[in-house]
Order: C-alpha cells, then structure tokens, then sequence
C-alpha cells in the first residue's frame, strides 16, 4: 500500500517523478567552528567582494524572475538587494571581523541578532527573516567559493524536496524538467508557492517533518490538487496522475493510438505568435485572425503590406507544414462593430454580433478590402512557402453568401493572371458558427474543401447569448447538448461529402475533450500555444474506437449535466 | 527639515516600498531619519533596509521624516512621493 503524506497544494496541477532532496546552504552556515583570522583588513575586503557578487546574483535573478513569474515576485530580490546593502550589516560585520573572526563568522554574528528580531514578529515580518537567511546563506556560500546546487539542471522528470525553498531557489526551477516540488515548510501564499504556481510546477508545501522519511530516489506523486504526496504509488496511480502532467512537447505529427492522423494546430492573432506557436509543437495553424492587419491605424493595410504579413506566417511554418501534412488557415477579415476602425464607419449595433460584420461587410459595403486581402492571399499561395495555404470565410450563413465568397476568388484570380501576376487559388473553407452554417453544412462542404467550427461564436449563436453580456456567462458552454449536436451535425456533413472539418475555439484546446472531440469526427484541431503538448498527448491516448463510443454517449445526452456525467465515467 | 506622510501603500513600509523607500533616501546627500507617528519609538536612519522594515510601518499609518543636508527638500519629496504612490499587486 502507497503512503500518503498531507500538505498544502501549492499549484493545482501534479506529477510524478523521482525525488531529489535539495539540501540547502544553510547547512553550511550551520557550521560554528571559530577560525582565527590574521588580518581584519583583508576579512572585511573579503566581505565587500563578495557582497557585490552577491547583489550582481541577486539582480540576475529579479531580471529572470520578472521576465518568467511577474514584478511582484521580482520585488522580492529587489528587497534582498536592500538588505545586502544595509549599513547595520556593514559595521555590524566590521566589528566582528576586527574582533578577530573570519568573513563567513562575521556574516553569521552580523545577520542573528536581525534575524531572531524578525522572527519574533508576526506574520509578514516573520516572513522578512526568511529574507534574511536567504541572503545570509548567499553571502556564505560566496565567501566559501562552494559551487551552487544546480537547481536549473536537474534530470527531466525530477521531483524536488527540500526543507524550505527560498525564492532565488524556487526562480531556478525549470518547468520543462521539474515533475514536482514538496517542501516541509511553507504555506501557500510562501513566495516558493506562489513562483511554482506561476511556472506551472506540480507543488505540494508545508508537507511537516514527514516529508523527511521519504528518501531520494524514490517515485512519488505530487499531487497539488489534493495537496498531498503519495510514496510508491502503484501503476494505476502513476497512470492516473501522469495524465495530469504537463506533456513534452512533441514536434512531429501525431496519430491517435491506432494510428489515425489528427492535426494539432496554434490559433494566431499577429505573426509574432507564430514562434511560440511552433516551438509548442504546433503541426500548422488552424486560424490566422488578420483583423490585427486592420485595426489600430487610419487607413486599410496595403496589398503588399498584407503579402508580408501572410507570407511571414507561412514561412515560419513551412518546414513544419511539409513534415507534418499541416496547413496554414487563414481568415479573411472579421471585422464587426465591437471593435472601432477609424476609416470605416462601424456601428456597435448595426455591425453588432447579430449585424453586418464578417463576410457580410466583405461582399456588401467594403468587397473593396476583401479584394485586396484575397489578391494578397492568392499571391502567398503561389510562392515557394505557399504550399499549405488554405483560406476561410468567416459568419457565412448563407450558400448565397459562400457562392459570392467563392465568385469572388475565381475573379481575383482571373485578374491576377490577366496582369501576369504568379497567383494560385488554395484550398478554400467555411467557418461553422452560426446555426444557419450548421443546417447547410452538406451545402457548404460540396462547394469547399474544409470547414472549421469556432466553438465561441457557434455557442453563442446556438444559445442565443451574446459572449460579451456578463449575465450570458453560464450559457458560454460547449457541452451544451445543442451545441454537440450542432458539432456532431457538421462532422458528418463533412465526412459525407469529402470535406476535412477542423475546430478552432477554446473547446479544441482542452485536453480533458480531445478523446470526445475526435470520437466526434474532428480530424484537426487547434488552439493557443500553450495547450498543444498536452492535447498532441491526449490524442496519443485515444483510441478511436473507445472515442465514438463515448461520443455517441455523450450525443444521447439532453442535459449539460449528463453530458458532464458521461465525460466523468470516461476518466 | 522634517516632513509627515500617511503612507498609502496597503502593505504598509514593507517588502517592495520599503527597498524603493531605502534606495531613494541612499540616493541623496542628506541624512534622512524616519519615526512612526503614532507609537513613540526612536528614529531610524532612512537609508538601512533592516531598520525601516523593523519598523513595522502599516498602510494607512503616518511617519515622521527628518532630512539633515543640502538637498533635504529633495529627498523629502521624493520619499513622499514612495509613500504614497499607489502600487498595483494584482497582478
């Protein structure tokens, strides 16, 4: 039987991993042998080197800090630099040197008498002495020449136990390779709690002297929902939490267990995005928003402005796309009324969510801007890095309106070619999201070679609540029964007519509805950065049989409640 | 040359206003003290992380601050304008 340890949950997220048991340099400090000095001079010269490496240290790790966690925790080394500098230390150290001790003695007697103050007060100022080891320990260690333990190049898969976590400990921990964090002391608002929560690290604190009969090497569970530690969990636990854990990245394509192909794709709002999105494993992208293109300035973006634009995007991910049969979707604008554009005349209401927005405004009022966004598009698609280009309409809920749409192309394209212009017509689709798009999916997916459901818009069209009404917040839920449906609905349109269907929207990025999502037919999907390992990892774990079956569970489902039963089962 | 401030910051003089308080007042010239108002406690130099921090100076709380050089006018205002910057810890 696996023994279980109880402390605080610290980040609510676990892992599974082998300990390692961090002994900080305050053992080193521990030391109190009384070494005679030969000269008081050269001890407080000592000091004052090291002081300044030190303070250089310190503000390396506030930079990182920042840079990884946020400014508040950073502050924390601003507020070591203080105390490093502190004129009570200097003489306080200088006495002691001239008294005849060495540097590391004189650091010692010089941080006690702060340290028990602090601790004799309460609450925040108690936490001001474990400031003042931190940085007591620093000096030390510097003094001593003694290497510091390489927090930030511990084995993959490592759990860290420790007594406590200092911050400049807690600020090396790499989440790429840390498995979890178990300290005996602390509590949750500590700032080790609040660095590893940040950086996504399993972590259990405050665990109690306990934590100690646990000896490094062995497996554990850190579970930080739970807030406890399980020892020697057996296999069905590992599997249980391993699921849990954040997911290598994986770069190459994947398939479900029993091999069938699924496209895990980034959603991009500016090319910027673009790096992160392939760095996270992402096979291509499954929406490129280009409304960036249009907002924030006086006049359209120009057809070569936008070529630039596209292009660049395409070429981040070109040897990806290649590799991994992956596309590059691209929008055309989708442009409404919740966001002002100075050079068009948009109205909240009259272009609001239920008005002339999307491609609504490209064929009527402005066919102008979506000639010139196509004729950029058409053009990327025939370069060297164009080969994985596919275009989408966005809010067509009309075959009319997706005929235009597609007139609309072929005519772009006919012009480019009669001005000699090197231009190509890619792969064409429809977003899904409204009921309109549902109903005529069989329509659309004769006429085009994908569609891609936008869960957001999709719920909130379905339901008929308005995503940005604070009060329709409970009706944003993709496991509405009608909206499964109207998933479901579409899967098969495109299945029967030829048509790859995708999704892109929050759904798509939720690991926990990867096994559902496919079992429903979605041979793509695509997300934020953050989210593909975890999802590439879920589809790995599906097998596709198991996922229809509980698809067609989960479409028997009239409530939202069964729906949630169903999926719980499932785990 | 001496000054009160309330000191605004809900944390009070602590952890981040109280390492920007201590670097501002080692930046000038003056010698700057600083004692609570409301408690009789003695002055401690403005300039020492570990002395103002002992202070236990709460939000809301009013210190006394003596400034002793040529530009004591200088660091004053710059102490109070630490005090009582608002600073945003939500993120």
């Amino acid at each position: 039987m696996a023994k279980q340890l109880t402390g605080v949950g610290a980040t609510p997220r676990s892992g599974v991993g082998t300990v390692i048991w961090y002994e900080r340099e305050s053992t080193v400090s521990a030391d109190t042998a009384q070494e005679p000095s030969d000269d008081p001079a050269v001890e407080f010269e000592r000091f004052e080197t090291a002081r300044n490496t030190a303070i250089e240290e310190v503000e390396t790790e506030r930079d990182r800090t920042r840079e990884r966690v946020g400014d508040e925790e950073a502050n924390v080394f601003e507020a070591h630099k203080q105390f490093l500098k502190d004129p009570q230390i200097e003489s306080a150290v200088k006495t002691a040197v001239e008294s005849g001790v060495v540097a590391e003695n004189a650091v010692r007697e010089a941080f006690a008498g702060p340290i028990k103050q602090f601790s004799a007060m309460d609450g925040m100022m108690a936490e001001r002495a474990d400031d003042l080891r931190d940085v007591r320990d620093r000096l030390i260690r510097i003094l001593r020449g003694a290497e510091r333990t390489d927090l930030s190049a511990l084995p993959d898969g490592s759990v860290v136990f420790a007594d406590l976590l200092t911050p400049s400990d807690t600020a090396q921990l790499s989440p790429e390779s840390i498995a979890g964090v178990a300290t005996v002391k602390g509590g949750r608002t500590s700032h080790a709690a609040i660095i590893a929560r940040s950086l996504g690290i399993p972590a259990v604190v405050g665990v109690g002297d306990d934590l100690r009969t646990v000896t490094e090497g062995e497996t554990v569970v850190v579970d930080g929902n739970g807030g406890t530690i399980i020892v020697g969990p057996d296999r069905e636990a590992i599997k249980q939490y391993e699921a849990e854990t954040t997911a290598a990245v994986t770069n190459s394509s994947v398939t479900t267990a029993n091999s069938v192909p699924i496209e895990v794709a980034g959603n991009l709002g500016t090319p910027a995005e673009a790096p992160p999105a392939v760095k996270a494993g992402a096979d291509g992208v499954g929406l490129f928003r280009t409304e960036f293109l249009f907002l924030d300035r006086d006049a359209p973006p120009t057809e070569d402005e936008q070529f630039e634009a596209y292009y660049e995007v395409c070429s981040q991910f070109a040897d990806r796309c290649a590799n991994n049969d992956g596309h590059v979707i691209i929008r055309t604008a989708d442009i409404g009324g919740d966001k002002p554009i100075p050079y068009l005349s948009l109205d909240p209401e009259e272009n609001g969510f239920l008005g002339a927005r999307g491609i609504r405004l490209s064929l009527e009022e402005h066919t102008d801007l979506f000639e010139t966004q196509l004729r950029a598009l058409l053009r990327v698609a025939a370069t060297d890095v164009g080969d994985s280009i596919a275009v989408m309409f966005p809010l067509v809920s009309t075959v009319e309106e997706l005929a235009a749409a597609i007139d609309r192309v072929e005519r772009v394209q006919t012009a480019l070619d009669a001005e000699g212009v090197t231009a190509r017509v890619p792969e064409l689709g429809v977003m899904i999201e409204t009921p309109g798009s549902v109903f005529l999916a069989n329509a659309f997916a004769k006429r085009v070679d994908f569609l891609s459901i936008g869960t957001n818009d999709l719920v909130q069209y379905v339901l008929a609540a308005q995503r940005d009404l604070d009060r329709m917040d409970s009706y944003q839920d993709p496991l509405a029964p009608a909206v499964l449906r109207a998933i479901d609905h579409t899967t098969t349109a495109a299945e029967n007519n030829d048509a790859w269907v995708g999704m892109c929207g929050e759904m798509a990025g939720d690991p926990t509805l990867t096994e559902l999502l496919i079992g429903l037919g979605l041979s793509e999907l695509s997300m934020s950065a953050v989210t593909i390992p975890e999802v590439k990892q879920a589809v790995k774990d599906t097998d596709t049989a198991a996922a229809r079956e509980l698809a067609e569970t989960v479409l028997a489902c009239e409530t939202h409640t069964e729906v949630r039963a169903a999926l719980e089962m499932e785990k | 040359m001496e000054r009160v401030v309330t000191v605004v910051p809900e944390d009070g003089l602590h952890a981040r206003p109280a390492a920007k308080f201590v670097e501002t007042a080692g930046e000038y010239e003056a010698r700057v003290t600083v004692e609570p108002v409301d408690e009789s406690r003695p002055a401690v130099a403005a300039d020492s992380m570990l002395a103002v921090t002992g202070l236990g100076i709460k939000g809301g709380n009013s210190v006394k601050l003596v400034a002793d050089g040529d530009d004591a006018e200088a660091v004053l205002d710059a102490l109070e304008a630490v005090l009582t910057e608002t600073v945003d810890e939500s993120q």
